[in-house]
């Protein structure tokens, strides 16, 4: 079996100093003399292996008819699939989003309601007798008697109002 | 290669299996400890709050509600550093670092895991806190209450303590129905303790909103007129009771000295400030406590205004003892001038009359000695001794006001029967609860309805020609009667010179809209009867109640030429006469006080004139026309009489004319309008 040293052996160039060995046949074939450094031959080492280039350019590959079948039901699939796990979880993701926001709306909803009584207690105080009493006094009004006082006709969609 | 595959595949579906196995574990198996062990972390319980119910006037304006607060504390264990923190917490809160350090390091000192650092902070100060992400911190949310109105009404709403139970007035009263149940709710939280779902665990339930019947513009001018008299008479204190004769509905109620529900009581306060003198504060009523003697009277007894009585000159023994009246010189006189001039002797020969157990009797009917059930703690029933004590000098003393106790509420209960035409009203405090209105309870009959309206005529005749000229309204016709009472000191056992001076009275006289009752307690000299110190606060409140309630008026607003005959305005009711210093029981022995020169001898000279009604009047100028009698003449005849000689006359009621007012045969005067109560 060629090896991948005597390959690569036979595709060296061979050296100029080296002078090719003369033709040895039978009768004066004189033995030479042998590198005692230099590996026994091993079998088969004069087989001589050579490359052959093969043009594959002209081979295509068939079209497998199936095979964009095959790819567009994948894709169809992985999208179903996907479909599906969006159907089965997007409500709950949704569910979670809304929740969040009912709460949200409801500390909202508490603040403002908060924020009303506030207002409502505010508006209690600026409106207690005493203060509109007092601010009477500093702007020199005083309580009309009963007969100064002449109570007008509403008219329809009036605005400002005292309780 | 397939091999490999296989292999491949057998890899996988192993690696599947341990996966699907792993989740039947989780999901299936151990689906509860895990569920738990969430719930545990995810899920939080918060309280729904539940603000206790707003109190309200009968007009919708807030007396008394609650508002969410939040409050800081700190763990003290968990502080770090105090004197870092306090300093941070001073500034963030604007509070003195010396003093919170010292607090802190006291609540460290003696282990305590909770320090409330300051009520009621901003939402500012809030923002700061949470955004500091501090464990040792806390803010909690709390509810306060808040009186809008300061001392307005403090005596009738109330006050909370710090737990925001009511220990006073309604909010004591009505505390199951104001007070609010909060509810709880699980919620889900993510990680970052957001809330992504709630759910109910128990619903709230917030307080019943409760609306009174007071009107806080009545209720003020009351406060503000009651506190005047107070301080320019130097009494000790006063009370002012306004109501609707016929629903019952309390308008007004004013106790003085008063105090600021928002201000929680601190060491060292008059707890007299938080006492409602109105309700809780018996007294003897003195001379006012004649109406009753009257009243009495004119159902068991067949007197009537016209009535001879014999006041005996001012004196009268009885049983060892003599009493006075305040001024003398009236003989015999019309029962109606008994009532206006407010004689003693007069009342005690009315009340003889009566009798012992029809005194007692009416006493009862009229709501004395019990309480009125209105729904404020500490109500006085006061005191009206059962018949089996009532001792010999008993009979006089009641007939004049003494030896009971009243409230200025009873009174004022007493004052509607005569007002509504003789039927008991209970007192009603609540308007309406939620939105259910409170149902009044059904009146019952005391008098017969002509002898209330009687007893309206001659209770004007105190405002007339009286001892309530004070309380003449302008534009108005208006009843009354003056109570100037002495008080006994128990430790010496004798009456003193201070006066429970007080004013019962209601207008107008026809059909009354409003029932006033003024006390003043504790008043010195001539200047603290209940003429002069609180018949002055019946009218202005009264006068104010007429304006509010936009009452018509029924007498022109100018003095017409009708002047009276005497000054009224220096005569004194005065149930006893004034002693001296150390003197005794009133009832053993008298003293006499001289009235003003001026008002002895006027009284002298009406009293000799008695024989004449007690509408006497001066006539200035030329002699007019008179009052026709429109008495027994049915509603037609009387207004067709009335259309031909060009009077304006006020009919009330229906069927046969039963009284009238002015008089017949009194000087009619332009502008002039006779008022006919008709009757079946």
């Amino acid at each position: 079996m060629a090896t991948m040293p005597a390959f690569t052996r036979k595709h060296e160039a061979p050296a100029a100093s080296v002078p090719a060995p003369e033709p040895v046949t039978r009768a004066a074939r004189p033995r030479a003399a042998r590198d005692p450094f230099r590996l026994r031959p091993l079998p088969h080492d004069d087989i001589f292996f050579y490359c052959k280039r093969i043009d594959n350019s002209r081979l295509v590959r068939e079209a497998d008819p199936q095979a964009r079948g095959a790819c567009w039901s994948a894709i169809g699939a992985a999208c179903l699939l996907l479909v599906l796990l969006t159907s089965a979880f997007a409500p709950t993701a949704m569910t979670t989003l809304a929740g969040y926001k009912l709460e949200a709306l409801h500390a909202e909803e508490r603040r403002l309601l908060e924020e009303r009584r506030n207002l409502d207690l505010q508006e209690a105080e600026l409106l207690s007798p005493a203060r509109l009493d007092q601010l009477a006094h500093q702007n020199n009004l005083v309580t009309p008697s009963s007969n100064q006082v002449i109570h007008l006709d509403k008219p329809e969609g009036e605005v400002a109002m005292v309780k | 290669m397939e091999r490999r595959l296989t292999w491949l595949a057998l890899i996988i579906g192993i690696w599947g299996a341990a996966i699907l196995a792993n989740l039947i574990s989780l999901q299936v198996v151990h689906h509860r400890a895990y569920a738990a062990k969430a719930r545990a972390i995810q899920e939080v319980v918060v309280q729904i709050p539940a603000p206790r119910g707003t109190i309200f006037d009968r007009n919708g304006q807030p007396l008394a509600m609650s508002i969410s607060t939040q409050s800081v504390h700190v763990n003290p264990q968990k502080v770090p550093d105090i004197g870092v923190a306090s300093e941070l917490l001073a500034l963030v809160l604007h509070l003195d670092r010396a003093e919170l350090e010292s607090k802190m390091r006291a609540a460290y000192e003696s282990g305590r895991g909770y320090l409330r650092v300051k009520r009621n902070i901003s939402a500012e100060e809030s923002e700061s806190l949470r955004k500091m992400a501090l464990d040792w911190i806390g803010i909690a949310t709390e509810s306060q209450r808040h009186y809008p109105k300061g001392e307005l009404a403090a005596h009738v709403i109330g006050a909370v303590d710090f737990e925001e139970k009511g220990n006073a007035g309604i909010e004591k009263a009505l505390e199951n129905e104001l007070r609010g149940i909060p509810g709880r709710a699980r919620m889900l939280t993510d990680v970052k303790r957001r809330g992504i779902e709630s759910q109910q665990a128990q619903e709230p339930r917030a307080g019943t909103p409760i609306t009174l019947t007071i009107d806080e513009r009545l209720q003020f001018v009351a406060e503000r007129e009651i506190a005047a008299a107070v301080a320019a008479h130097h009494a000790a204190s006063g009370s002012v009771v306004v109501m609707n004769p016929y629903t019952g509905d309390v308008l007004a109620l004013a106790s003085y000295p008063t105090y600021d529900p928002n201000v929680p009581p601190q060491p060292g306060d008059d707890p007299s400030a938080r006492l409602n003198h109105a309700v809780s504060v018996p007294f003897e009523p003195g001379s006012v406590f004649k109406v009753i003697t009257l009243s009495a009277a004119l159902e068991t007894t067949s007197l009537n205004p016209e009535s001879p009585i014999n006041c005996n000159g001012g004196k009268i023994t009885l049983y060892g003892r003599t009493i006075h009246d305040s001024h003398a010189g009236m003989g015999v006189v019309p029962m109606k001038t008994v009532l206006a001039r407010s004689s003693n002797v007069g009342a005690i020969q009315v009340g003889l009359r009566v009798g012992q157990t029809n005194m007692n009797d009416y006493v009862r009917r009229f709501g004395f000695g019990r309480r009125t059930a209105i729904p404020l703690p500490g109500e006085s029933p006061g005191k009206v001794r059962k018949l089996q004590y009532w001792g010999k000098t008993s009979l006089p003393s009641v007939s004049m006001g003494q030896e009971v106790s009243v409230t200025t509420l009873q009174l004022a209960q007493a004052a509607c029967v005569i007002a509504n035409g003789g039927s008991l009203v209970k007192p009603r405090l609540v308007l309406k609860k939620g939105n259910q209105p409170e149902p009044a309870a059904p009146p019952v009959r005391v008098l017969k309805p002509d002898n209330a309206i009687t007893m309206r005529q001659m209770m004007e005749g105190v405002v007339l020609v009286g001892t309530g000229s004070r309380a003449r309204l302008a534009g108005y016709s208006s009843g009354g009667k003056t109570g100037s009472a002495q008080i006994f000191d128990f430790a010496t056992r004798h009456y003193t010179h201070t006066y429970n001076g007080s004013y019962m009275g209601f207008a107008p006289l026809t059909n009354p809209a409003v029932v006033v009752v003024v006390s003043l307690n504790g008043t010195h000299g001539e200047a603290g009867f209940g003429g002069q110190a609180a018949a002055p606060v019946f009218k202005v409140v009264a006068g104010e109640a007429l304006r509010i309630f936009d009452v018509p008026k029924d007498l022109p607003e100018t003095e017409n030429a009708r002047t009276l005959v005497t000054r009224n305005e220096d005569l004194d009711d005065l149930a006893i006469s004034d002693l001296g210093a150390g003197g005794p029981n009133i009832l053993e022995d008298g003293d006499e006080e001289d009235a003003a020169p001026g008002a002895a001898s006027a009284a002298a000279a009406a009293a000799a004139s008695d024989a004449a009604s007690v509408g006497t009047m001066v006539i200035k100028g030329a002699p007019g026309p008179t009052v026709p009698n429109f008495r027994g003449k049915t509603m037609r005849d009387v207004l067709a009489e009335a259309a031909a000689k060009g009077l304006v006359v006020l009919p009330e009621g229906s069927g046969v004319a039963r009284v009238q007012y002015p008089a017949p045969g009194t000087p009619l005067h332009e502008g002039d309008r006779i008022r006919v109560q008709f009757a079946r």
